[in-house]
């Protein structure tokens, strides 16, 4: 059984190896053995501190499992080449198919280069000439992690699968990705902190707390070998096989529960009356607060927003910066509007409903901004207010004061409008599979609605830099005002104007270049002919049909053109500005008086050139991508 | 075809469209009487869908008009919407909204009073049989019941005319027997219905009116007995649009 299994598994891997498949798993092969050699390496260098050898070690395992626990759930599944549901009608025991699957797991490219990063515990104990005795354990650890790694991550990735259909999964999936994106984009100031770690050693709780993990287990035993303290060090490897065991019996019952269970149809909802939705407008809205509330997407992205605006503006408080803090309001709004420019793709082809009620079309547009700003404009007002109190930098209130109206009243439009003009399609909402992972992002359209929504408070910031005390907040709510209006018109006017070809367009996923060209074929019987839908990967991105050089440079340029823009621009120049100059690894601050702004602007433009490049290869791309993609 | 004693329901008039070169729909003529049961079938990818869908203001045509009560549908939207009621086939609904709450909104919508809403979907829910799914999410419902709510939606406004593209496809018998009683008290009300189905035994048993679309094109309108022209509707039906029947004994080896 385990061995048909293991052969299975090989041949399915074999029989669905492309060309760039094999690439990717040499590549991933190889960069994963470079980041084993870097554990190895940690193991076996000299330090200063003692200490820090297995501290480090600790570190970096504690990374490795997290990789192995959170890797599959964030960035899509896990390992599904055999799928327990390919063996539910045949007659296994349930333990039988376990113990298959279990074993089948262990074969694949990342299992062996984990196993090499884990003897580290070895090489550390012999780095440190801990002992034969510690080495025996360290042998004895280098299996027992891995196959503890292995398992927990079968389970974890299971659990996810479970609770990702719910809404505290979805809150919980959204955290996590917005805290390690939020954290790669502001984990910059954090490196005073990294150095002096390195200088003067892991902080105790810290050093402690890794050791408590389990993936620190086999890191403990073999300390505790190396001080002759049999029973703890055996104590720690019995702890972990048991932990290994316990994870495995936990996977087996959530697959039974995967192949006899389905999901509940008809639960009832929670309603609530809405008195104070009486005219079009104010049920638009209270329709769309339903929305944020019940759909899973929409509320992943809410809390997504929330996640990304606490994480980017709180982690520098690590380091005792309250800089940012008053500002997570506004870049919860500001990742709001980013992520609302899909408004009328995420209710799909209900778009017919509006269309075949006379003059609804007009009550929809503001609903929904009525109701995008209920949803964002409380916790903007209430994060930026209660977090200047708390930081007290009431020297911030000229700039939060303008530009609170101006991005909340910007947003409302952009939001509307991006929705109406560049869409992308997705499925039907009672089309969806219940997996978030579906309906992945579209990275370009984030970008354009960051970059957009930015630019509305243009005229705000003017007035604040330029004019007096009072023409901020007057310019920011005049501004906010105006384009939250003139934005909603526009998407009204094209709503009107071409609302049959948007239906169209999310029914086929095609849109037809002019109304009255030659649209690409819809589906007439949508239930018997299968979509070409955008979905994730390249054509998500509309970079199928762009040249691997060209999709690098848009990938790698909208990653990194942050760095120079805002880590190595934006912020010096705000930290210049204002006097509170802190050097840590801004450039322009390490280099003489009359060149710091110079490379300011430098870096500024380098980033700009970065994005405007990345963005627009990014959409030519993506439009010639949509055009064929029939 | 058929002189209409009134102006019609509906009036299609030259409707073209061509969807990925071919062209779905090829000069479409029809007219529904007002006040007619009026039954619309063709095999599947006849163009009953895509019809429907210019005739309401879905999809626009490439050529031709579309009228409703004498109301052009793509010059005079507004006028037009107001008189008709319509379930599509297949297409989304709101549906993260209950039964109770889709009917609540769609009702405000329409510019409706919230009192009036409130009473009128209440008895919606009671007749159709969805009371006991009112708190349930739109997209939580089965097909039956996706059907019953897009009907009672469509009705909401007291409408003049109903288009109804496969309203009974894949619906239960019993939630089919509701659907036909609302059909046939809303026709005997003065009320103008137009459906689409595959199924010529429905058509038959409820339409008084019957065109008969292939490749596009109308093989043959008029009321159900001059259509069926002594025939039984699917035998007429076969006649004008069946091809040859496959050999199925090559799979000899099937039989037990």
């Amino acid at each position: 059984m385990v061995g048909i299994l293991i052969r299975m598994k090989l041949a399915v891997q074999r029989n669905s190896m492309t060309s760039q498949r094999a690439a990717q798993m040499i590549v991933g092969g190889l960069v994963g053995l470079a980041l084993a050699a870097a554990v190895l390496l940690l193991a076996s260098r000299d330090y200063p501190l003692a200490s820090l050898r297995f501290d480090l070690l600790g570190a970096a395992l504690a990374v490795w499992t997290a990789g192995w626990l959170l890797g599959p759930a964030l960035f899509g599944g896990g390992d599904e080449t055999l799928r327990p549901e390919h063996f539910a009608h045949y007659g296994l025991t349930p333990r039988a198919l376990t113990a298959g699957l279990t074993a089948a797991a262990f074969v694949g490219v990342t299992p062996v280069v984990t196993l090499v990063a884990f003897t580290g515990l070895v090489v550390g104990a012999v780095s440190a000439g801990l002992g034969p005795g510690a080495i025996i354990v360290g042998v004895l650890s280098v299996p027992l992690q891995l196959i503890f790694s292995v398992l927990a991550s079968r389970l974890v990735t299971a659990v996810f699968g479970q609770v990702m259909r719910s809404r505290l999964g979805a809150a919980l999936a959204a955290f996590i990705s917005a805290a390690t994106l939020a954290a790669l984009h502001s984990g910059w100031v954090l490196s005073p902190l990294v150095s002096a770690t390195l200088n003067t050693g892991f902080p105790s709780g810290l050093a402690t707390g890794m050791r408590i993990l389990p993936s620190g287990w086999g890191l403990a035993a073999v300390e505790a070998a190396g001080r002759a303290e049999w029973p703890v060090a055996l104590a720690a490897l019995a702890a972990l096989a048991l932990l290994g065991t316990g994870c495995l019996y936990g996977w087996a019952v959530l697959m039974r529960r995967r192949l006899t269970t389905r999901r509940a149809h008809g639960r009832p909802a929670k309603v609530a009356a809405d008195r104070w939705a009486r005219g079009p407008v104010t049920a638009v809205a209270a329709r769309e607060l339903r929305t944020y509330t019940r759909d899973l997407h929409r509320f992943h992205l809410v809390c997504f927003a929330m996640g990304y605006a606490l994480v980017f503006c709180m982690l520098p408080l690590a380091v005792g910066a309250s800089l940012f803090l008053p500002w997570t309001g506004l870049l919860f709004a500001l990742w709001m509007s980013a992520i609302c420019a899909n408004l009328y793709s995420d209710d799909g082809t209900e778009l017919w409903g509006k269309i075949m009620i006379s003059g609804a079309i007009g009550h929809d547009v503001r609903g929904r901004q009525v109701g995008w700003l209920l949803v964002t404009a409380p916790p903007t007002v209430i994060l930026t207010i209660g977090l200047v109190f708390v930081s007290g930098q009431y020297e911030q209130w000229p700039w939060l004061a303008a530009l609170v109206p101006a991005v909340l009243g910007g947003g409302a439009g952009v939001s509307v409008l991006v929705s109406v003009l560049r869409p992308v399609p997705l499925a039907d909402p009672h089309r969806r599979s219940g997996n978030l992972l579906d309906n992945g992002t579209d990275f370009t359209q984030v970008l354009l609605m960051l970059v957009l929504t930015a630019a509305t408070a243009t005229p705000a910031f003017f007035a604040v830099r330029l004019g007096p005390t009072w023409a901020g907040p007057v310019a920011g709510v005049i501004s906010g005002t105006a384009l939250a209006w003139l934005l909603g018109r526009i998407a009204i006017a094209r709503l009107h104007s071409t609302a049959p070809e948007l239906l169209h367009y999310f029914r086929s996923g095609a849109r037809p270049a002019h109304r009255n060209l030659q649209p690409v074929p819809a589906r007439h019987h949508n239930h018997d002919v299968g979509l070409p839908r955008p979905d994730l990967g390249l054509q998500r991105l509309g970079l199928d049909l762009a040249p691997t050089g060209r999709r690098a440079y848009v990938v790698a340029s909208l990653t990194l053109c942050w760095v120079p823009l805002v880590a190595q621009g934006v912020v010096p120049a705000i930290m210049l500005a204002t006097g509170e100059a802190n050097r840590s690894w801004f450039l322009a601050l390490h280099l003489p008086e009359g060149l710091r702004w110079a490379t300011i602007i430098a870096m500024i433009g380098i980033g700009l050139v970065l994005l405007t490049t990345g963005l627009a290869t990014g959409l030519y791309y993506l439009v010639k991508s949509r055009r064929v993609g029939v | 075809m058929r002189s209409p004693t009134t102006v019609p329901g509906l009036r299609l008039d030259g409707l073209v469209k061509t969807l990925g070169g071919n062209r779905v729909v090829d000069h479409i003529e029809l007219e529904v009487p007002s006040g007619s049961f009026f039954g619309l079938v063709g095999p599947n990818g006849a163009g009953k869908t895509t019809t429907l869908s210019m005739a309401v203001g879905l999809l626009r045509p490439d050529a031709g008009r579309a009228e409703i009560f004498g109301i052009d549908v793509w010059t005079d939207p507004v006028r037009a919407k107001t008189l008709i009621g319509v379930l599509p086939d297949g297409l989304a609904m709101p549906e993260r909204l209950t039964g109770r709450e889709l009917l609540r909104f769609t009702g405000l919508l329409r510019g409706m009073d919230r009192a009036d809403v409130e009473d009128r979907a209440g008895q919606l829910l009671e007749t159709l049989g969805l009371q006991a799914a009112e708190r349930t999410l739109v997209m939580e419902y089965s097909t039956g019941m996706r059907k019953k709510i897009g009907l009672a939606s469509a009705l909401l406004h007291a409408p003049k005319l109903l288009v109804l593209d496969e309203p009974l496809e894949a619906v239960d018998p019993v939630s089919a027997a509701t659907i036909r009683e609302i059909l046939k008290w809303f026709v005997g009300g003065g009320g103008t219905v137009v459906l689409s189905s595959h199924v010529m035994a429905l058509v038959e048993d409820l339409c008084d009116h019957v065109a008969v679309i292939n490749s596009g094109r109308v093989a043959a309108a008029g009321s159900l007995t001059g259509v069926r022209a002594g025939l039984s509707l699917e035998q007429r039906f076969v006649s004008l649009v069946g091809g040859p029947l496959p050999q199925v004994e090559e799979l000899a080896w099937l039989a037990s």
